[in-house]
């Protein structure tokens, strides 16, 4: 148990070099002055001697690999540098986005594994019939949905023509006089379309995975066991199928944290949504390095953790893989 | 069945069977030929006698009538003629950026899987790492960085897609690595590179189909999300993503130019999945 543990956040470390390795390295190949990368493009007015001046004090007149230890000797302490739009530290940016963003992610994750996980055991059970055929069409069809569509649809028939939920944004105008509820309904009213767009797509994935994960059971030998020394379906399905399939389940954090963040930027960028999704969209248009490195590293670090953490739960639970015999 | 139909035509006969899969693939082959032909049937002369990128101001912001039959958009241009040029985009910018990704997952997937040890080491740590960035972070800043253009959202989406691909060849060749034909092929005395590429590699094809099948629509997908956010191929060019995001400006009324560029990447999205789907199905013995 240990040694599995302790080789996992060995892995873990390497794979955070090998994050930070390859983010540097893509900024660095983008074409242009690496300089800009630190004072943004107000550098072309910069005199000369100026510029050589951020050039050594930035250490960008040392060899590539000594650059990539400064920056990452400020990486591991969470300093990504400063903005170049604003010249707030990256980190002070992205704290304050960080809430909406996982405010938004939260509920679309719980909402998505409250439907997503009973449909996908339902038609585990129900294989091959014609109501789960035709459920597993619809997820597919679901997963197919392109999210900015959804998203334009949705605006269009809830917010255009029937003017029933806002349009975008987090909250209205007027929530600065309105009463403690009132502004919390408002809020609400705001979360819904985000959370729908957020949401459908992963619905699919529980709703798949915990369907391969039911399925893969009860293919196994011992259900036949339980089968064959007389329990009942019922009794095979809650007493020894089901808790064996919700151990593969934890997996999904190391799946769908990723996929949500990802969803993060359509959404955020289509409903104005003040999160990390849209911070990084508009560093991005702005060529704000640091905020987008800084980000880079920060979200990848987030899936990480929520990978490390799923070995680590999986492990706990069945103890084929931390004795090494299933770990392939 | 006879025990003589190989796997291929077994596969297919498997296939075939679901009505909805075979729907879909045809589905499929008529978005590519009409892509494929796409100069032909929607110019002045043609088909669909409007050129893509012919503007018309007198005429623009139109709904669907009997002259243009999906409408026109904020320029006056014929939305129907510049969905099957945007169709052509969509699908290059798919299968290529697939191919890209078959070709790398393929490579260090048989390298990770025939050789074992540090190799397979080193390829499953990159994996990790590759997998650990959200999807769309990587893609959207490596085409913005890098300046947008066909080529760049190509190579970006296949640099960043090809973990599946690894993961499903090595597991491929760890499984048959060992079985008796390729101990032949090493007993024979053939080089390493002709045993995974001669034999191996085709034995391990298959699966990877599937996969590929999943990254086209995935592809598809993404390079229709980067062109709504404006940073997909340079503007004249139309493809169904690109013509989405002019759609949000007006989305108060203009419902045709929302509803017919979403339709067509959704169902070509959805198609490519169903053939995935199913594939993986007719490949698993277990299934039926």
């Amino acid at each position: 148990m240990h040694a599995y543990i302790v080789r996992r956040l060995l892995y873990a470390v390497i794979t955070f070099f090998g994050i930070t390795v390859v983010t540097f390295a893509l900024i660095h190949a983008v074409p242009g002055d690496p300089i800009t990368f630190y004072i943004g493009t107000h550098g072309q007015n910069v005199s000369r001697p100026a510029l050589e001046a951020i050039r050594h004090e930035y250490h960008l007149d040392d060899p590539l690999p000594k650059q990539y230890l400064y920056w990452l000797s400020g990486a591991v302490r969470l300093d990504f540098g400063r903005s170049t739009i604003d010249r707030r530290p990256v980190v002070e940016r992205i704290g304050e986005k960080l809430p909406n963003t996982f405010e938004l992610n939260f509920i679309a994750f719980l909402i998505a594994a409250l439907i997503g996980l009973p449909a996908g055991l339902w038609s585990a059970t129900r294989s091959g019939r014609p109501l789960e055929r035709s459920s597993a069409v619809f997820f597919f069809l679901l997963y197919s949905l392109p999210a900015f569509w959804v998203a334009l649809l949705l605006m269009q028939y809830f917010a255009v023509r029937h003017d029933l939920l806002p349009l975008f944004g987090m909250a209205s105008d007027q929530a600065g006089a309105m009463s403690m509820p009132q502004r919390l309904l408002d809020h609400v009213r705001h979360l819904i379309l985000p959370v729908v767009t957020l949401t459908y797509a992963q619905i699919a994935i529980f709703a798949r995975f915990s369907k391969s994960a039911l399925t893969e059971v009860i293919r196994q030998d011992f259900i036949t066991t339980a089968r064959a020394k007389g329990a009942g379906e019922s009794a095979v399905l809650w007493r020894h199928a089901f808790r064996n399939a919700l151990i593969p389940l934890v997996t999904l954090l190391g799946l769908v944290i990723p996929s949500l963040i990802s969803g993060s930027v359509i959404v955020e960028t289509i409903f104005q949504w003040d999160g990390i999704g849209r911070l990084y969209f508009d560093s991005i248009l702005a060529r704000d390095y640091p905020t987008v490195l800084g980000l880079t590293v920060a979200t990848a670090l987030v899936t990480l953790f929520a990978s490390l953490l799923a070995d680590i739960l999986y492990a706990v639970a069945d103890p084929r893989i931390r004795l090494g015999e299933g770990g392939r | 069945m006879s025990a003589s139909q190989s796997m291929a035509a077994l596969t297919w006969s498997r296939f075939c069977r679901s009505r909805l899969a075979t729907a879909a693939l045809v589905y499929v082959v008529v978005v590519a030929l009409v892509a494929a032909i796409a100069p032909l049937i929607a110019n002045e002369r043609g088909v669909v006698p409007f050129d893509p990128n012919a503007t018309d101001l007198a005429h623009r912001l139109e709904p669907p009538d009997s002259q243009h039959h999906l409408g026109t958009d904020d320029l006056g241009r014929d939305l129907l003629s510049r969905m099957i040029h945007g169709a052509r985009v969509s699908l290059a910018i798919g299968l290529t950026a697939t191919l890209i990704s078959l070709i790398v997952g393929s490579f260090l997937g048989a390298l990770a899987g025939y050789y074992g040890g540090i190799v397979d080491w080193l390829v499953s740590r990159l994996i990790e790492i590759v997998l650990c960035f959200p999807f769309l972070f990587l893609v959207l800043g490596i085409v913005a960085l890098f300046r947008p253009s066909l080529w760049t959202i190509m190579i970006a989406l296949g640099l960043t897609s090809w973990t599946t691909e690894a993961r499903f060849i090595r597991g491929e060749f760890l499984r048959i690595r060992e079985m008796e034909f390729a101990q032949a092929a090493r007993a024979s005395g053939a080089r390493d590179a002709r045993i995974i590429f001669r034999h191996l590699l085709p034995n391990a094809v298959a699966p990877v189909l599937v996969s590929a099948s999943f990254g086209v629509a995935n592809a598809i997908l993404t390079e229709s999300a980067l062109s709504f956010l404006g940073l997909g191929v340079a503007v004249p060019t139309a493809s169904w993503g690109s013509i989405l995001s002019i759609a949000e400006q007006y989305i108060d009324f203009a419902w045709w130019l929302v509803l017919f560029p979403g339709l067509a990447i959704f169902t070509t999205v959805a198609a490519f999945n169903v053939i995935g789907d199913r594939f993986r199905d007719a490949l698993d013995p277990r299934s039926e």
